[in-house]
């Protein structure tokens, strides 16, 4: 498992890594494969994910019942915590959910908006300036580049490297959350199914 | 520091080298259950890409209908009842 960085605490946005030094790479990570699909991992955000939605169901009024958003949100809260704030990603997550939604949603929108009139614009000023086609590949390429950063929380200005790292991490962080929903999903219902049969026993044992 | 993209735009010469750049997009290929089977030279970088955000948007989805699934079992199994079972599950 990957070491903790000296501020696990207080993540800054723009941790200065040794990218800028020509010829040298950060220590080596995990590779992700091989990170998220460690049992440990597994449990740990398994059980991670049980108390979260326990929580959440203590904290919803017990008229209410759980939305599937409120599931959605904490199970992302697991995911990011167990994922330690080492990777952007889940830094951008937990951020998120502190701070309020209202002030989130106005900038997204505004950003969206910018966002599209420069895919207006920027098309055409390119086509017409006589690209050969690896130029034209390359912008492929940036635009892919760029969908992925929106896709991925908190990486929308990163260079092209980071992205690709973060892009990773978060690929493999999802299967695990998938495969571990999906196993709690099931374990629910079977003991859901189990559980009336038994009351219906002691039903049936009270009535004779 | 200056991203990739605004510097390279007009010139050749980029901050990150080229081969950074392979290597990563080899790793994500890996991770994608469509292109891990292909060889890297056939695959290039913007098909990569578009399956990474392909793949993410669907598991997105899959997470979603999971949330779904488990909102609606929330509500009718007892949660202190069943903790054995989890528990259990979670070992194997």
């Amino acid at each position: 498992m990957a070491s903790i960085p000296s501020s696990s605490s207080s993540p800054s946005p723009s941790q200065p890594k040794a990218r800028k030094k020509p010829g040298q790479t950060t220590s080596p990570p995990p590779p992700p494969q091989t990170k998220w699909r460690t049992g440990t991992q597994e449990r740990l955000y398994s059980r991670r994910l049980v108390d979260a939605l326990q929580a959440t169901r203590d904290r919803a009024q017990p008229p209410e019942s759980v939305g599937s958003r409120a599931v959605k949100e904490a199970a992302d809260s697991a995911l990011a915590m167990t994922a330690r704030g080492q990777s952007r990603w889940s830094r951008a997550i937990l951020f998120n959910r502190n701070s309020c939604r209202k002030r989130v949603l106005v900038k997204a929108g505004g950003k969206i908006r910018r966002h599209r009139r420069k895919h207006q614009a920027i098309p055409p000023a390119m086509e017409g300036a006589g690209a050969t086609s690896g130029v034209l590949k390359e912008r492929k390429v940036k635009e892919r580049l760029k969908k992925l950063g929106r896709i991925v929380p908190g990486c929308k200005k990163l260079p092209a490297a980071t992205l690709l790292e973060e892009a990773a991490d978060y690929v493999a962080a999802l299967e695990m959350q998938v495969r571990t929903m999906r196993v709690l999903a099931e374990a629910l219902s079977a003991a859901a199914v189990s559980v009336p049969e038994e009351e219906e026993m002691e039903i049936a044992e009270q009535g004779s | 520091m200056s991203s990739w993209r605004s510097r390279s735009r007009q010139s050749n010469t980029s901050r990150i080298s080229d081969e950074q750049i392979n290597d990563l997009v080899s790793k994500l290929q890996m991770l994608l259950p469509e292109t891990r089977t292909r060889n890297n030279d056939r695959v290039s970088s913007a098909k990569v890409l578009q399956e990474t955000c392909n793949y993410i948007k669907n598991l997105h989805r899959e997470v979603d209908d999971l949330s779904e699934r488990l909102a609606e079992l929330l509500e009718t199994t007892d949660m202190s009842s069943s903790q054995a079972a989890i528990i259990r599950s979670l070992f194997m």
